[in-house]
């Protein structure tokens, strides 16, 4: 223990340098006789002078001494220079950090030279821990001359400044990871077409909508915004779906209706979702709202297409149900029954035909007649059409053919269409009674060249469906007469009311 | 007993079906609308003591001749193939008989709108 009591001898007798902390007494200790600085009782004063002020300095100081750059460095250095210390001292500095030999080199040729060299954060990667690391400094260069005013050193300030340098680049990065994020959201904001709009946390007001021409546009912040933007009714549904958002702090989602930048009424699928502050407070909330007032018109359309299908199926089961109850009803057979009722169901899957447009969308008489009379005339020569074309609402159009296809079987099994050569006319005309009053459709079907025809004993579904059916249809009178010459049915019944004349 | 029933159906073969309906069920038909001015105008004028109603006669509702047989205190059924929801709020809770129906059905909905 006694070695390390202190100083030995010789130290105490030294009084170079004065103080200087740990570097101080090492450097008191070492034996300089091996440097080329010689003897440290030898030094030249001006070298004497230069370390001692570097090693009262607080701040990180090398002495570079001699063309071989012999390091003499103080406390604050010593730090700095981490597991190369206390090795680097009495160095040559091109070989105490041999990994930026080049770099002291050049320091070395300047400072002797009489220059000064000076960097800032500059980077440089030393081997202080025993591996490579990136170490980032404010170095400052001057030459120390000695007695005889010519450079003999280079004394070096050594300011690290990694700790900064890493975190400005944190910092910079991290704005530009902002600046990347900001730029990626106005592009979103830009390249989508939905509408953008920012809430107050309680969405009393506001802030700012931008309704893409869809909706109009909020720049201002606003508090009036439900009566600009949603309908009184729509208003109280609304805002319990805006509470529950804001209660839950989840995400609003809702498809509602808007008053679109026309005024007139459109659909959004609108969605926000609340963004909060450091404490976890709702800051405001963010949303986006799409037109889909395209989609929602597309849908009530489907809606109304299919409950009308819906209708129309079950009312061709309930005119089917009331053509087969009524076939066997008049039947004299079942086997005339099924005959006659696959026949019916054929006229009126055929007719439905006629109706497969949208409903009103009318049909004309020609069509009609030709629809319901083809399946059964042997040639067309032996059905005679004359009249003016006139469109039927598609309801008259059915029943006008349900009548046509009974009077048409009828000619095919008893009348003109039995025989060699019998000819059925269909002649129709419009007439203004003579007493006036609305105008009138008479309808004449009329055979010719068949059997002499005689009233049959009993009356069928078919007969009463043209007397009864058809004429309650037309709202006029309609009239059968079995002619020696063979059937005719005319029909009577008001223009106007069911159909109307081309134009 | 046997009632004077008017019917209102816009379609031809199920209004005849009405009809036969009507008289085996021991009624008579006293009358037959196929459209809504006719329809208006026997209700006003016939002798009834029931009426069945189509709901849709060729796109217009039938609702204005119940409002009649209303006033003149004769009772009603409808008959529909669109359900109870086409039918008007003021008589929804009105005896309705779905197409197509099959003669009991016919003879429990007269019997219910007449007791």
């Amino acid at each position: 223990m006694s070695a390390d009591r202190g100083p030995s001898a010789p130290d105490r007798m030294r009084d170079f340098p004065h103080g200087g902390g740990e570097l101080g007494a090492l450097i008191r200790r070492f034996d300089w006789s091996r440097t080329s600085l010689g003897p440290i009782d030898a030094w030249p004063q001006s070298l004497k002078t230069v370390a001692n002020t570097l090693l009262l300095s607080p701040v990180p100081m090398v002495l570079l001494w001699g063309a071989d750059g012999v390091m003499i460095y103080n406390d604050a250095y010593s730090a700095f220079a981490g597991g190369r210390h206390p090795a680097l001292l009495g160095c040559k500095v091109r070989e105490g950090w041999p990994e930026v030999a080049d770099f002291n080199d050049n320091v070395m040729k300047v400072g002797l030279a009489g220059g000064t060299l000076g960097y800032k954060d500059q980077e440089l990667t030393l081997h202080r821990h025993g591996r490579p690391e990136p170490v980032w400094m404010n170095l400052d260069y001057s030459p120390v001359p000695d007695e005889s005013g010519r450079p003999a050193g280079v004394i070096a300030i050594v300011v690290e400044t990694s700790e900064r340098v890493r975190a400005e680049r944190r910092r910079e990065e991290a704005q530009e990871r902002v600046r990347l994020s900001e730029e990626r959201f106005r592009a979103l904001v830009t390249a989508t077409s939905d509408v953008v709009y920012r809430m107050s946390p309680d969405w009393l007001e506001m802030r700012a909508l931008d309704g893409r021409g869809f909706l109009s546009d909020t720049e201002a912040p606003s508090i009036r915004w439900m009566d600009e933007y949603l309908f009184p009714e729509d208003q109280a549904a609304i805002w319990s779906v805006i509470s529950e958002a804001i209660a839950t702090r989840g995400v609003f989602q809702l498809e509602h209706r808007v008053r679109q930048a026309d005024g007139a009424a459109g659909w959004t699928s609108s969605r926000a979702i609340p963004l909060l502050d450091d404490d976890g407070e709702i800051a405001e909330w963010f949303g986006a709202a799409s037109d889909i007032t395209a989609r929602r018109k597309a849908e009530q359309h489907l809606r109304l297409v299919v409950n009308e299908l819906n209708h129309r199926v079950k009312n061709n089961l309930a005119m089917t149900q009331a053509v087969a109850a009524q076939t066997f009803r008049n039947a004299q057979s079942v086997a005339q029954a099924q005959v006659s009722l696959s026949s019916r169901i054929s006229a009126l899957a055929q007719a439905n035909d006629l109706l497969t447009g949208e409903r009103g969308a009318d049909v004309s008489m020609c069509g009609v007649l030709e629809q319901a009379t083809r399946p059964h005339y042997p040639s067309l020569e032996r059905r005679r059409i004359d009249g003016p074309d006139i469109t039927l609402s598609p309801k008259t159009a059915l029943s006008l053919s349900l009548a046509m296809h009974e009077l048409s079987t009828n000619a095919l099994k008893y009348g003109a269409w039995s025989t060699q050569d019998g000819v059925v006319w269909i002649r129709w005309s419009i007439y203004r009674p003579p007493g006036g009053g609305p105008k009138r459709l008479k309808l004449e079907w009329s055979e010719r060249g068949g059997p002499a025809v005689a009233p049959p004993a009993r009356r069928g579904f078919g007969s009463r469906l043209i007397e009864r059916g058809l004429a309650a249809e037309m709202g006029g009178v309609v009239k059968m007469r079995f002619e020696q010459e063979g059937l005719v049915c005319v029909i009577d019944a008001p223009l106007t009311v069911y159909a109307e004349e081309e134009a | 007993m046997s009632l004077r029933i008017l019917i209102v159906e816009d379609e031809m073969t199920i209004a005849l079906l009405l009809e036969d309906m009507v008289t085996d069920l021991g009624h008579q038909p006293a009358a037959l609308a196929m459209r809504l001015p006719q329809a208006l105008q026997l209700a006003e004028t016939e002798a009834l003591d029931l009426a069945i109603l189509d709901v849709n006669l060729d796109g217009r509702m039938s609702f204005p001749v119940a409002e009649v047989l209303e006033r003149r205190g004769v009772p009603f059924l409808f008959a529909t193939g669109y359900g109870s929801g086409g039918i008007v709020e003021t008589y929804r809770d009105r005896v309705v008989i779905q197409k197509p129906f099959s003669l009991e059905d016919l003879g429990r909905a007269i019997d219910k709108v007449a007791a």
